[in-house]
């Protein structure tokens, strides 16, 4: 496979137009090579954009890419929940690995607590797979591709980027390098927690009422910062109706970038944008319009609903 | 499941294996007994029966497979039933087609009987599908056939489960394309009259739709449209339901196309008007999107006659005094409807019209609040310059457009930059020059906040510098560039200006590319502490390098671009592009 199959692939992906099962075989393998050698903390340069929850809407990534600028132009890193709950988890799963082979350096992915094989059996993955390709293969292949994704990232040693939140077990950057992750998420414990896990106006930790993870308040977040001299926490997993939101004077920022979440949430989406000199530019869109989105694929309301 | 599901997907090739004989006698059977399935296996079945009928032997034997779409087309999922109907619908045109009539009354219009007859709704619900299918293979001579599964259709039009009544009103009108043209009048006009009237708005909703087509029906007398079809239609678009009155004013031009000239202006635009006041925003939406489209049919019907034109006229200033109230309406979804179709009138009503009446509601919709209706009459611009011509318009829309490109939504940025160069046209080079407001727009869109906006910036330009020349560009736009690339200290607008660089030089001399461009190039962006901007400086390299001369390129260009390519550069990126423009610019030479 080389890198004119890739731009290939990458360009009838954003047709909306999947590889074939030996191809995506393929595809996954290439991935695979690249991701098991990132550590659990990647190291991620500026500028960079930080992306937060996708969730399987396509036509969303695809004007997320209009508004960022497209790799490898603009450098990018997506904060995990690439699937589930949208119509097109395959296509914006498949895109982003495609775009990871071809462009190693100028995207990174992080895993969210959504790419573990339980929670793509609940909520939509899984089906879509099946759908699409007649059998549960193409999900078998990426949930071994989850499982080498890398846990967090820290850009220009000063940002610290993770799809949930800290972990009362994790007290350094070193401590997250020493957990084995090649493996499902487990139900507790430091890797859980990292997937998982909330800042709140809470005094130390408390448990979260997701039933996994923790509850963490300023407290927790300022050791945190102290101990591995960073400036702040980047992360996603919770929605944000404004698109983005910043917690205890800016040492933690939620980026969502799912608009209209689940296609009826109202809210608009937002992208990172850390600078050479890591100065944070917040970029907000909307979801697609309709006319950029084929019906195929998409679940027509019963006439009832008229 | 998974593996059931896949052995029902290769019942063919199962079939293939045990010949037609086996098949009939042991498969079949098998499958019979296997009725209790998920339905997501029973689904596949009833598919795969559809297409059975060569692994069972041919049309001769293909009776085989009806027993057991019967069993599936009663059973309580929907899409099982549905798939089950189409397969039988199928097997029965198969039979027919190879002269099997005497199975197909044998087997099938007994099947439809049962189904018809059957204790619970479901079976009933799958009848109502089969009833065309049957009554076209049954011959002409055997009527007392005929009259039977008439008379059971009329019988479910009155059945009373709603589901079954829905379902028998979906499937009226194509019922009606296989009924004799007498039957139909006696008949099934009376049927859709009762369905019409039906205590479910969901079962009137689809009375619209059959009106339309039974009206369409050619030979179905006049008085039979006079007495019955328009007054239902009346009714209809006055229903209390506003489900019944919003599919009405969807299908206005289907009922105006059966309906006919007259009956139209008579009786459907009055009703048309009342809906595009009606109480409910989505019936006044659904109404607001059909505008043109009921003035186009009405005019297209209008042709074959003679002394209507002030007949259309008039129904023209009715829709557009009804629209202007549209225009003020308080739903957002209402104006925003009316913006993306009221403009696809102006071909048909003309210049003179065009220019008094539309061009007042198209600057108004300009400046709408919602973005989505600025975004759909913008869109519509071709269409009324089309008619009266950019230039009556030019000075009208400037400040519109002016205000459009600093819109907060950026696909209205999008769609004002679009039409620049169109504008640009019109208006001439002076109104583009740097000091003018439209001059200092241009350069500034290359700062957009939204790549695509910034790209498109770049590609106006290059539009503009094709329409006013290089002088223009050197003048006007070179320096805002180069003044971009250097002050610029988010590498986003660097960026910008090199990819700006690479679309202008073809449009600019070699020697101000040599002299303006390439320096930059060479001793900054090749520098750049971002990676980003290096691989871009390298790739826009490879573009320009066509326009310097050859000696250039060997002692400035080639040099810098090797020094990156030779693992100079630690970054994979740069030495990638870095190598691609040398393969490039070997080709040159």
């Amino acid at each position: 496979m080389g890198i004119s199959d890739l731009d290939a692939w990458i360009e009838k992906l954003k047709d909306s137009v999947l590889p074939s099962e030996d191809e995506i075989k393929v595809l996954c393998g290439k991935v695979r090579e690249i991701l098991v050698e990132e550590g659990n903390v990647q190291v991620v340069y500026a500028p960079v954009v930080v992306v937060g929850d996708v969730h399987g809407q396509f036509y969303d990534l695809l004007e997320l890419f209009k508004v960022g600028g497209e790799p490898p132009w603009t450098n990018y890193i997506f904060l995990g929940d690439f699937v589930d709950r949208g119509y097109n988890s395959v296509e914006t799963l498949l895109l982003l690995l495609a775009l990871k082979v071809r462009f190693p350096d100028r995207v990174a992915l992080i895993r969210g607590n959504h790419e573990s094989r339980q929670v793509t059996q609940v909520y939509g993955f899984y089906e879509e797979c099946v759908r699409k390709f007649g059998s549960a293969t193409v999900w078998r292949l990426c949930a071994e591709i989850f499982d080498c994704m890398s846990l967090s990232a820290v850009v220009e040693q000063r940002v610290f980027c993770v799809h949930g939140g800290l972990s009362p077990g994790i007290e350094s950057l070193e401590d997250i390098e020493a957990i084995d992750r090649k493996q499902e998420v487990p139900h507790e414990g430091p890797m859980c927690d990292l997937l998982w896990s909330d800042p709140e106006e809470v005094e130390g930790w408390t448990l979260s009422p997701r039933g996994a993870g923790y509850l963490f308040g300023e407290e927790a977040v300022q050791h945190f910062l102290h101990v591995n001299h960073l400036n702040f926490i980047a992360r996603a997993h919770q929605l944000v109706m404004e698109g983005y939101k910043q917690m205890f004077q800016g040492r933690v920022v939620t980026v969502w970038s799912a608009p209209n979440y689940c296609y009826r949430c109202g809210n608009v989406a937002s992208i990172m944008e850390l600078d050479e000199n890591l100065e944070r530019n917040f970029k907000v869109f909307e979801a697609a319009p309709e006319s950029s989105r084929p019906e195929k694929g998409r679940v027509k309301a019963p006439d009832y609903f008229l | 499941m998974q593996l059931r599901l896949n052995s029902i997907k290769r019942l063919g090739t199962i079939a293939t294996a045990l010949g037609p004989e086996r098949t009939r006698s042991e498969l079949l059977p098998f499958l019979n007994e296997n009725i209790d399935d998920e339905d997501e296996v029973l689904l596949a079945l009833a598919e795969q029966l559809g297409n059975f009928i060569d692994s069972v032997g041919g049309p001769k034997y293909a009776f085989c497979l009806l027993d057991l779409l019967e069993t599936l087309a009663a059973v309580e999922e929907t899409v099982v039933r549905e798939k089950a109907v189409e397969s039988l619908n199928k097997i029965v045109d198969v039979m027919a087609e190879a002269g099997q009539t005497d199975d197909v009354l044998k087997y099938f219009v007994p099947l439809v009987k049962r189904l018809a007859k059957g204790d619970w709704f479901t079976s009933r619900i799958s009848a109502t599908g089969l009833f065309h299918s049957a009554y076209r293979h049954i011959p002409r001579n055997n009527q007392t056939l005929k009259d039977e599964l008439r008379n059971l259709f009329k019988e479910l039009a009155q059945d009373e489960t709603p589901m079954v009544r829905r379902a028998l009103a979906s499937k009226l009108s194509k019922f009606a394309s296989v009924v004799e043209v007498k039957y139909v009048e006696d008949e099934l006009i009376p049927i859709f009259v009762r369905l019409a009237g039906d205590e479910q708005d969901s079962v009137r909703l689809l009375a619209v739709e059959n009106c339309a087509v039974l009206a369409k029906l050619s030979p179905v007398k006049s008085e039979v449209r006079e007495e019955y079809l328009i007054p239902i239609a009346r009714e209809l678009a006055a229903d209390k339901s506003w489900r019944v009155r919003f599919m009405f004013a969807d299908k206005i031009c289907e009922l105006a196309e059966g309906l006919g000239f007259d009956a139209t202006v008579k009786e459907l635009a009055p009703s048309f008007y009342k809906l595009m006041e009606d109480c409910e925003a989505e019936v006044r939406t659904a109404a607001a999107f059909k505008i043109a489209s009921f003035f186009e049919t009405i005019s297209r019907l209008d042709e074959n006659m003679t002394d209507s034109s002030s007949v259309v006229s008039e129904v023209f200033e009715k829709l557009y005094s009804y629209s202007r109230d549209l225009s003020l309406d308080d739903s957002p979804f209402v104006r925003s409807a009316l913006a993306s179709n009221i403009m696809s009138v102006a071909p048909i009503v003309g210049p003179e019209i065009t220019r008094d009446t539309l061009l007042r509601m198209f600057l108004k919709l300009l400046q709408d609040d919602f973005s989505e209706v600025r975004l759909n009459i913008i869109g519509s611009l071709e269409k009324v310059s089309q008619v009266i011509g950019i230039e009556k318009l030019a000075s009208d829309l400037l400040p519109s457009i002016v205000e459009l490109s600093e819109d907060r939504n950026w696909r209205i940025r999008y769609a004002a930059i679009e039409l620049t160069p169109t504008l640009a046209r019109q208006l001439g080079k002076s109104y583009f020059e740097s000091d003018k407001k439209l001059g200092m727009l241009c350069v500034q869109w290359l700062s957009d906040t939204v790549y695509s906006v910034r790209e498109l910036a770049i590609k106006n330009l290059t539009s503009l510098t094709e329409l006013f020349g290089e002088e223009w560009a050197i003048e006007h736009v070179l320096p805002a560039i180069v003044a971009l690339y250097k002050n610029s200290k988010n590498y986003l607008y660097r960026m910008t200006a090199l990819h700006a660089m690479s679309s202008l030089s073809s449009k600019v001399p070699q020697e101000v590319v040599e002299q303006l461009f390439l320096p930059l190039l060479v001793e900054q962006a090749c520098r750049d502490s971002v990676a980003n901007i290096r691989f871009v400086a390298a790739k826009t390299l490879q573009d320009v390098a066509q326009y310097i001369k050859k000696e250039t390129r060997s002692n400035l260009i080639i040099p810098c671009l090797e020094k990156l390519n030779n693992n100079m550069d630690e970054d994979s990126d740069v030495r990638y592009y870095a190598n691609q423009a040398l393969i490039a610019l070997q080709s040159l030479v």
